[in-house]
């Protein structure tokens, strides 16, 4: 008898236990750590981190220590801390190209053609009924986060600066891209934009009055380390 | 000897004469008499007033309501059950291991990690499972209209259609 109840109060026990440690689970608790910058901004790091926070996190920059104090679950707090150990670091170079393409639509099927090296773009820009497809120029160049650069393609001129990588998207940051196009020596400016290119992947631009227009400009980019 | 006719001329209600009292304990027809007159009689022709249980009348009557007690909560406990104690705790114990392996069970599925996470994956692969960031931050014209061709998460192309009215039309 004394066996059996025995037996029965251990089991007891251990169901008490599995649930109060499943309580505690639910109830995770906050910390609050500090994070200094050598190389990056701490506003920035902040931007960085955003979409990582939890609904109960929150953190506030000290910007004369440039340093960003975040609370957050412990859980949460393990994705922050690796990816602002990623972000911190020192200037770091990409490479990136820029092609120039003339996309129209020909209504005849006889007029629809793709340049041999434009063939990798021709699947999208079918599904928007680009089939006559023209390389204009291409360039590639190589800068830091932070450096300014300036490509010639042929008739047109692009001026951007490298912003800052982002370990969070895996993405840099190509800050105010101004596209020109060079007519009668002057240079007639076509947009200004700011835009994050995914590293090791392709952004088509595609430029045009509307959407029925029959002409567009692509600006293919691809950045990569 | 008393004959039965002295007897019922003496008798009265509560009489102590030891001759009547004997009398009454060799005839019983006079003794069911003196019982409808007095029906304290027998008991005093019996001599009861000697007869006191040992401890007094209140520790013979306490013994008598604690055995009455005592039988009422025998039956309170056994009578609605009609399953056994170690039965029934055999059942308690059974459930209680079968929650708690569920709950083991459970808890280990979900909250242990499986030996493959602990692999630290491609740096480029982790991040990009984080966040996604819009490909057009800003654009000089607010009037325009930027609009992002759906594609898969793993697409390595991707557009985005700028419809800007004040761009030239000989783009």
């Amino acid at each position: 008898m004394k066996r059996l109840l025995t037996i029965a109060l251990t089991l007891l026990f251990l169901t008490a236990s599995a649930f109060a440690d499943d309580a505690a689970e639910v109830g995770k608790s906050l910390t609050v750590r500090t994070f200094q910058f050598k190389y990056k901004k701490a506003e920035n790091a902040a931007t960085a981190i955003k979409s990582l926070m939890s609904a109960e996190g929150s953190m506030s920059i000290r910007p004369a220590a440039n340093s960003l104090v975040v609370t957050d679950l412990a859980e949460n707090m393990k994705k922050i801390v690796a990816t602002l150990a990623d972000f911190d670091v020192e200037a770091q170079p990409f490479r990136l190209t820029v092609r120039l393409v003339s996309a129209g639509r020909a209504t005849a099927a006889g007029d629809a053609h793709i340049a041999a090296e434009l063939r990798d773009l021709a699947p999208k820009l079918a599904m928007l009924r680009y089939n006559i497809l023209d390389p204009i120029g291409d360039a590639e160049v190589t800068g830091k986060e932070g450096d300014s650069s300036q490509i010639d393609l042929t008739g047109y001129r692009a001026d951007f600066k490298f912003g800052e990588y982002d370990p969070a998207s895996d993405s840099i940051n190509l800050v105010d891209f101004k596209l020109s196009r060079l007519a009668a020596d002057q240079l007639a400016p076509l947009m200004k934009t700011t835009l994050n290119l995914k590293l090791g992947q392709t952004l088509i631009i595609g430029a045009t009055k509307q959407p029925q227009s029959q002409r567009a400009l692509m600006i293919v980019f691809t950045a990569k380390r | 000897m008393m004959s039965c006719e002295t007897f019922r001329m003496n008798f009265h209600e509560s009489t102590e004469d030891a001759a009547l009292l004997a009398h009454l304990r060799t005839c019983d027809r006079c003794l069911d008499f003196a019982a409808t007159a007095d029906p304290d009689v027998m008991f005093r022709a019996l001599g009861g007033d000697d007869l006191v249980p040992p401890g007094g009348i209140d520790a013979f009557v306490d013994d008598v309501m604690r055995q009455v007690r005592v039988r009422d909560a025998e039956i309170t406990v056994t009578a609605p059950h009609p399953v056994s104690w170690t039965r029934r705790l055999a059942v308690a114990a059974t459930l209680a291991a079968a929650v708690t392996g569920a709950t083991l069970v459970y808890r280990y599925d979900t909250a242990a990690p499986p030996a493959t996470r602990l692999v630290r994956a491609p740096i480029a692969v982790q991040r990009a499972a984080l966040t996604t960031k819009p490909s057009v931050e800003t654009y000089q014209s607010e009037s325009a209209t930027i609009v992002e061709v759906p594609a898969d998460q793993n697409d390595n192309v991707k557009v985005v259609m700028i419809f800007d009215e004040s761009l030239p039309a000989d783009l």
